[in-house]
């Protein structure tokens, strides 16, 4: 609550403890306490979307959530994934190109497998809107599209 | 405890807070969350058939509640506009209307929804009208040391509602907005936002649309009047110019949608 | 189509992933802030508040003292070194005077990032405040204040003309312009402005720099060109060369923000300083802030043309708003006016421009570096002109597009040249002509619009080192940055195909300044091509020496022996008699003529002006060239309500001379079409005063997925250039040229309003619709 946390945190699947000043974001934490470098600070103000990682089972900015918020929920990010869908999803941008610069694809997965786990089939509209939150300044988009797209169609019952 | 530690400040969703304190524009003694207070969560249904959206509630839950549907779905549609998916599950209601930001989605859909304030503080609750609670930019009626526990809605009525917003990009903040009820029985209500420090609304010519939405002359001058109420900002967004300007022709545009949506389900 | 210099195809024309996707894809990739060096210290910035001050002290006494900070750097520590890509006229940090609001103006090194964001709060600048100018029309006034007074001593590396705060200025001219236009049948003119755009790759700017025992400085940087970071830091640090090393992690995108220097100078003073690596990564605010942009221009234009459509005369002046460094800016002047005239044929062209210093944020390369500025008016007087005449926009163009054997303005040869194709593709694919003008549905009208548009691909010095390793595996050596646009794939494939080898026995080494070959820089279009040439070359000469020893080894006349596909040297005609590049490379390293390397460097050398066909002065490269093409339909949606417009398809054609990958030369095309769509409708840098009003992303909007349409077809067309690496050319930049003049054009179309200001925000398109007095005067508040 004041000046310094203690807390605990389950960041993909394993459990450590923490002590750091209690503004510290989920971010930060990540990044330099634990070098869980795959979140990227690309703005620091929730606008850009490369920070996005799973908390709780919900994508969220990882700029905006304070680290000690997270004790009890589990933080999950892309270099935790061994999950089919992550693995499906991973494969088809690396095909189809929806990877260039990369900085922002980590954010990018973490938003598009939250939309194949919930729609497995989704319309194009509907990749662009949940997406919509991860700005890609490389791609033109269109190959993003087509890479979800494809991983659902690969992993869709 | 807010009231005991000097400089504290509640956290709700932190999609604002932690922003401005990454920014270095806030440095706040101490942190207080709101997350895991029962009262502060959920939507539940009132006795009096209304709707109680705890101030926890996030954007996300908002705007797939089933139950926000025809005079009531406008909030829901407010919901859904507000940034992107992923900012929408952290942002809350409570959280966005205590920062009363003149360009955010809900005021204007909260005040065209008649919908009621509660606040506790060290000195109790109370109810605050939508239109009574944004007061400015970025003032609300809540006094030192008190926080938004719930939003209250009335119960909804048979008709047809939306929230229409005019923005650079997708998830961008309003140019302007409208937030707009038709009920099966005549009444309207609108509200415009993003134009002014507070939202736009006015009760008293409200009354004389009713039934009347059929007649452009009517709504013209209805319309002409919330641009005369409207002081705007120009901001990067849009100048106050383009905002006057589009005022009128948002409202028509708007209430002649909802009207040919009643007419197509009629 | 045929390329008959190649055997068999392993590479060339293939649409492999990009070598480091996976990494990428698995969150692994290493990027500037991801890196880490024992002992490491974190910098912040302290930043002018004044847009033209003198410095008269600093108090740094309470900084140094507080907790955590090793080092305080400010102009004082650094010697008198100027760096500038064309003009010498920036110091490492502000020396002696601030000539923006943000400038960096002192710099601390500590333990921890904010207790370096905290001490610099406590430095004290005294400053003197100056009169500032803020556009250049202030900057050219009588008596404006003048923002370098010692303009007239910097050095230019060509004849830039620089006067008071004029920073150059060029004039290029072809035929009688002031004669022909009473040749015309019709002519049109006008002037257009256009607003900065902020780069926006993901990835901020950064550096860390770190010193060895014996003095060296190693400097990793997000970058786009290893070598432009060595030359900026030891000329403004007064280093020798050789005592800095530039390296390379992955890089988040560039666009041509991070082409020139940003705060690596700074980093390695604070590194010098404090004998400790030293970390600086900017934050949002501050790349927004103290890197550089997209240049505003005014443009003056008159096209004039004969009652048929033949194109008589083309006049354009044009006046560019500096910012307070010269930086790649009189590249920008210059190429905007090389590329004004447009892919056509006009015999009477004058082109001049000025480039005027302000003291606000400094403008630099920015992917189209003045060709969308340019082509926004250019394409748009085409289309006035097809309107006057009553001919149809494609068939006008189609009517005066360059062809292969023709000339470019001031006299480059055009050798390949696609754009007809281009023409036919989008008109076949878009379905032009077969809709009506304009379509109405509801409170919505939708149009179509057309903007054609080159640019060039061979630009300034480059090299290739391919290196057969032990067991005939190969490293290729560029020194080109892949920033994003797949680069290391792009040269792999080259490589492979020359040597007919898989794709994965290749690997390109990350560039070292040390180690690389010089390259100028991942920018202007340029490394497909240029250092693509360079890597035949290499790869050719090591192809020689495998069959040399080869012959030996086989006992054969060197004439007789041919490489085979999956690296291997054979006899011809002998299937039997084969030998894998390890053993060849495994002889040359044990016991004959050593390890086997090819290298090849060249300058892009073909003169760009010929002085018996045009009059050039303050040519800014004077060897520049080889020309891609591209045409753009763009279909759009008005919302007569709001005027608010959206594109709802687009098909791009361009002639890259051979795609060496398409699905990257696509992404380049997708890519530059959405960030032309941003340009074209709402991305503005807006100036409060002195400020810059919007840096950060809730104030800067760039598309996000709902603001591309998903329907935009790249389409590839191939007219092979003559000495390009299997016939390739530059693919970067292309497609951002003509989207705002493709769009405006669609606007008209919709709503016979002739838009002369970008952004076409929908207060402008709506004031549009409505013919209001006011809609030319309308500028963001």
């Amino acid at each position: 609550m004041t000046g310094d946390s203690d807390f605990k945190l389950d960041i993909n699947g394993r459990t450590r403890r923490f002590d750091v000043p209690a503004t510290t974001t989920l971010l930060t934490l990540l990044r330099d306490e634990l070098n869980v470098t795959s979140p990227k600070r690309g703005c620091n103000q929730g606008v850009c979307g490369a920070c996005t990682v799973e908390v709780d089972g919900w994508p969220v900015r990882a700029c905006l959530t304070l680290a000690a918020g997270c004790a009890g929920k589990p933080v999950r990010t892309i270099e935790g994934a061994g999950d089919a869908l992550t693995g499906a999803l991973q494969r088809s941008f690396v095909a189809l190109g929806a990877v260039q610069c990369g900085f922002c694809t980590s954010g990018m997965l973490i938003s598009a497998r939250d939309l194949l786990r919930r729609v497995p089939r989704p319309t194009i509209e509907q990749v662009q809107a949940a997406l919509s939150g991860n700005i890609c300044r490389c791609t033109g988009y269109r190959k993003i599209v087509d890479a979800v797209l494809a991983a659902a169609e690969e992993c869709a019952p | 405890m807010l009231a005991n530690v000097p400089e504290a400040r509640p956290i709700a969703g932190g999609a604002t807070l932690v922003a401005m304190i990454n920014a270095d524009l806030v440095r706040p003694a101490a942190l207080v969350s709101l997350d895991g207070i029962a009262e502060l969560s959920g939507i539940s249904g009132t006795a009096a058939g209304g709707l109680r959206i705890g101030a926890m509630t996030r954007h996300r839950e908002t705007a797939s509640d089933p139950r926000l549907a025809d005079s009531l779905r406008l909030v829901a549609e407010a919901a859904a506009v507000i940034a992107n998916p992923v900012v929408r599950n952290m942002g809350t209601m409570g959280g966005s209307i205590a920062f009363s930001d003149p360009c955010a989605d809900y005021p204007s859909a909260l005040v065209a929804a008649r919908a009621e304030i509660e606040v506790a503080g060290p000195t109790g609750r109370r109810r605050v009208p939508a239109a009574e609670f944004f007061v400015d930019w970025y003032t609300t009626a809540l006094e030192e040391g008190e926080i938004v526990v719930a939003i209250h809605l009335p119960p909804a009525v048979a008709g047809v509602s939306t929230y229409r917003k005019i923005a650079r990009t997708a998830g961008d903040f309003a140019i302007a907005a409208c937030a707009a009820v038709v009920e099966d029985g005549g009444a309207v209500r609108v509200a415009v936002g993003g134009c002014g420090p507070v939202p736009i609304a006015d009760p008293a010519a409200e009354a004389g649309l009713a039934g009347r939405l059929a007649e452009p002359g009517v709504v013209r001058a209805f319309a002409a009047g919330l641009a005369e109420m409207a002081d705007p900002m120009s901001d990067v967004r849009g100048s106050a110019a383009y905002r006057l300007r589009l005022i009128p022709r948002l409202v028509e545009a708007t209430l002649g949608d909802l009207a040919g949506m009643r007419e197509q389900a009629a | 189509m045929s390329r008959p210099d190649v055997l068999d195809s392993t590479s060339v024309g293939r649409s492999v992933p990009r070598l480091d996707s996976t990494e990428k894809a698995l969150g692994r990739a290493q990027y500037i802030a991801d890196l880490y060096r024992p002992g490491m210290l974190h910098a912040a910035l302290l930043g002018s508040p004044h847009p033209h001050a003198r410095i008269v002290g600093y108090d740094i006494a309470a900084a140094l003292a507080a907790p955590g900070v090793v080092a305080v750097l400010t102009g004082e520590d650094v010697g008198d070194g100027l760096m500038g890509a064309f003009i010498k006229d920036e110091h490492a940090i502000a020396k002696g005077k601030v000539r923006y609001v943000g400038e960096p103006v002192a710099a601390v090194a500590a333990e921890t990032f904010e207790e370096a964001r905290a001490a610099c709060r406590l430095i004290e600048v005294i400053y003197e405040e100056l009169e500032a100018v803020l556009t250049p029309e202030e900057g050219l006034a009588p008596g404006a204040p003048i923002v370098h007074e010692d303009l007239e001593r910097y050095f230019a590396v060509f004849d830039a003309g620089s006067e008071g705060n004029v920073a150059a200025r060029s004039h290029f001219e072809e035929g009688a312009v002031d004669d022909a236009w009473a040749d015309c049948d019709v002519v049109v003119e006008g002037e257009f402005t256009t607003q900065a755009q902020a780069h926006l790759a993901i990835e901020p700017c950064g550096a860390l720099a770190e010193i060895d025992a014996t003095g060296r400085v190693t400097l990793w940087s997000a970058n786009q060109s290893v070598f432009r970071v060595q030359a900026n830091v030891c000329e403004s640090l007064g280093l020798p060369m050789s005592k800095l090393r530039c390296l390379t992690p992955r890089i988040g995108g560039g666009f041509g923000n991070k082409m020139e220097a940003h705060i690596q100078p700074i980093v390695v003073a604070l590194a010098l300083k404090c004998h400790r690596p030293v970390k600086l990564i900017l934050s949002r605010e501050e790349d927004f802030e103290i890197v550089r942009a997209r240049h505003p221009f005014r443009v003056r234009m008159k096209t004039g043309a004969k009652a048929d459509g033949t194109l008589v005369a083309r006049e354009v002046e044009v006046l560019l708003d500096c910012g307070a460094f010269a930086d790649d800016s009189p590249g920008v002047l210059g190429y905007s006016l090389l590329m004004a005239r447009g892919p056509y044929r006009i015999p009477n062209v004058r082109c001049t421009g000025r480039l005027v210093y302000t003291n606000k944020l400094r403008f630099g390369a920015f992917r189209g570096f003045g060709n969308p500025q340019v082509s926004f008016a250019g394409e748009q007087q085409i289309d006035m002109i097809a309107d006057k005449l009553g001919l149809d926009p494609m068939a006008l163009r189609r009517r005066n597009i360059v062809v292969a054997g023709e000339p470019w303005f001031l006299g480059q040869q055009v050798a390949s040249c696609g754009l007809a194709d281009c023409l036919d593709a989008v008109e076949a694919a878009s379905g032009w002509g077969a809709r009506p003008a304009v379509e109405r549905l509801g409170t919505k009208r939708r149009a179509r619009g057309l903007a054609i548009t080159a640019h060039i691909s061979g630009l300034l010095g480059t090299g290739a080192i391919v290196r057969v390793l032990e067991d005939g595996s190969i490293v290729l050596n560029t020194g080109a940055t892949d920033i994003g646009q797949g680069s290391d794939t792009v040269l792999a494939q080259i490589c492979a195909e020359a040597l007919q080898i898989p794709l994965d026995r290749v690997v390109h080494a990350s560039p070292d300044t040390d180690g690389s070959p010089y390259n100028w820089g991942t920018t202007a279009s340029r490394v497909t091509y240029t250092t693509g040439r360079a890597v035949v070359g290499a790869a050719e000469e090591v192809a020689r020496k495998l069959k040399e020893h080869a012959s030996e080894m086989l006992e054969c006349d060197v004439d007789d022996v041919e490489l085979r596909p999956g690296g291997m040297v054979g006899i011809k005609g002998v299937p039997a008699r084969v030998l894998p590049f390890g053993a060849i490379s495994a002889r040359a390293h044990w016991a004959v003529g050593g390890p086997i390397v090819g290298d090849k460097t060249l300058v892009f050398d073909q003169p760009t002006h010929d002085p018996k066909r045009a009059v050039a002065r303050g040519l800014p490269f004077g060897k520049i060239g080889v020309f891609s093409f591209g045409a753009l339909v763009v279909d759009v949606e008005i919302d007569e309500v709001t005027g608010k417009v959206k594109v709802l398809e687009a098909w791009f054609a361009a002639d890259v001379g051979t795609a060496i990958n398409p699905m990257l030369v696509e992404l380049q095309f997708e890519g530059a079409i959405v960030q032309g769509i941003g340009y074209a409708l709402f991305e503005e840098m807006v100036w409060d005063g002195p400020r810059l009003a919007n840096p950060s992303m809730m104030d800067y909007k760039v598309p996000t997925f709902r603001d591309a349409p998903y329907d935009i077809h790249a389409i590839i067309v191939e007219a092979p250039e003559p000495g390009g690496p299997f016939g390739a050319k530059g693919a970067g930049e292309i497609g951002i040229n003509a989207v705002a003049a493709a769009i405006a054009n669609a606007v008209e179309a919709a709503t016979g309003h002739r838009h002369h200001h970008l952004p076409l925000t929908p207060e402008r398109v709506l004031s549009g619709l409505l013919d209001d007095e006011g809609a030319e005067e309308i500028r963001a508040a």
